[in-house]
């Protein structure tokens, strides 16, 4: 058991300092259970907003600032929004509630939340030991750098090394952003 | 031992994301469990940078990024299409979203 300890202790743990990240991550995965566990919808955005915020400090905190700030802007600023919008307009209605032929089947819906629990938690435990204990977990990780993405080299590498990417990225935003304002358009009766 | 604590909660977060995309019936549900999933693929991303052996060539952050900017035209889509779905069946149940017919 001593034995035990001492191993433990002396992986390489580093300065506690180091371990501050783990703030935002947990109030992270706390705000992604709610969003996944809440009945009400709108609880269910908002506690997606909350982990999404989490998830920028944490970017932050791990030296990529400006993924943090972009994290904030598009997911907390532009999707949220968005995802709150199509909740707001898509309303549930009584009749189409009373309509749905797997309200009466129970079972069907007592399957899909065991199938899918099991599922989810046979794809965590395959992760996990993945990361803990495949023969690459054991080798050395290099020390984390005091890495630091300065927005200056980030539009540097953008206009250089991966501008094709951009174009393209900016052809399908805004082919996306036009289908989905055609797909979401009132149709009019012919 | 940092590198595989991140890599272990970006586990538990897609997890949570596939949780909400397997057994919420709602199509909004099913949308936030992906936007959980791609934001545990972009803690990948940062992470592996962090710990990588040149963090200088800004890889990683490239990758986070692209994958936010595609992130957010896939949520435009994705709810474009559940208001369409919902203007036509009066539901957002996805369990009755069976026809490939309009």
């Amino acid at each position: 058991m001593h034995d035990l300890i001492q191993r433990f202790l002396s992986l390489p743990w580093g300065q506690p300092t180091d371990w501050l990240f783990l703030i935002p991550a947990l109030l992270m995965l706390l705000a992604a259970a709610g969003a996944v566990m809440l009945r009400n919808l709108i609880h269910c955005a908002l506690c997606l907003t909350l982990s999404f915020i989490a998830l920028g400090i944490l970017f932050i905190a791990l030296g990529a600032e400006f993924v943090g700030f972009v994290q904030l802007l598009v997911y907390v600023g532009a999707v949220t929004m968005l995802i709150l919008f199509a909740i707001l307009l898509t309303p549930a209605s009584e009749v189409a509630a009373s309509n749905n032929p797997f309200r009466s089947f129970s079972f069907s819906k007592t399957l899909n939340a065991v199938g899918g629990g099991a599922v989810a938690l046979l794809v965590l435990g395959g992760l996990l030991a993945a990361i803990f204990f495949s023969p690459h977990a054991r080798e050395a990780v290099p020390p984390a750098q005091a890495a630091v993405a300065p927005a200056k080299a980030i539009g540097e590498n953008l206009l250089t090394h991966t501008l094709l990417p951009l174009q393209g990225t900016a052809i399908l935003l805004t082919a996306a952003l036009i289908g989905a304002a055609l797909l979401a358009k009132e149709e009019k009766p012919l | 031992m940092m590198l595989q604590v991140l890599l272990a909660i970006s586990a538990v977060l897609f997890c949570f994301g596939l949780l909400a995309a397997l057994t919420r019936s709602k199509a909004i549900m099913v949308l936030i469990g992906i936007e959980l999933m791609l934001g545990a693929g972009n803690l990948n991303f940062i992470a592996f940078w962090k710990f990588s052996a040149h963090p200088e060539l800004l890889t990683g952050v490239m990758f986070a990024i692209f994958s936010i900017a595609l992130a957010a035209a896939e949520a435009a889509v994705g709810l474009a299409i559940i208001i369409q779905v919902h203007r036509r069946l009066r539901s957002v149940n996805i369990n009755r979203a069976d026809q490939l017919k309009g």
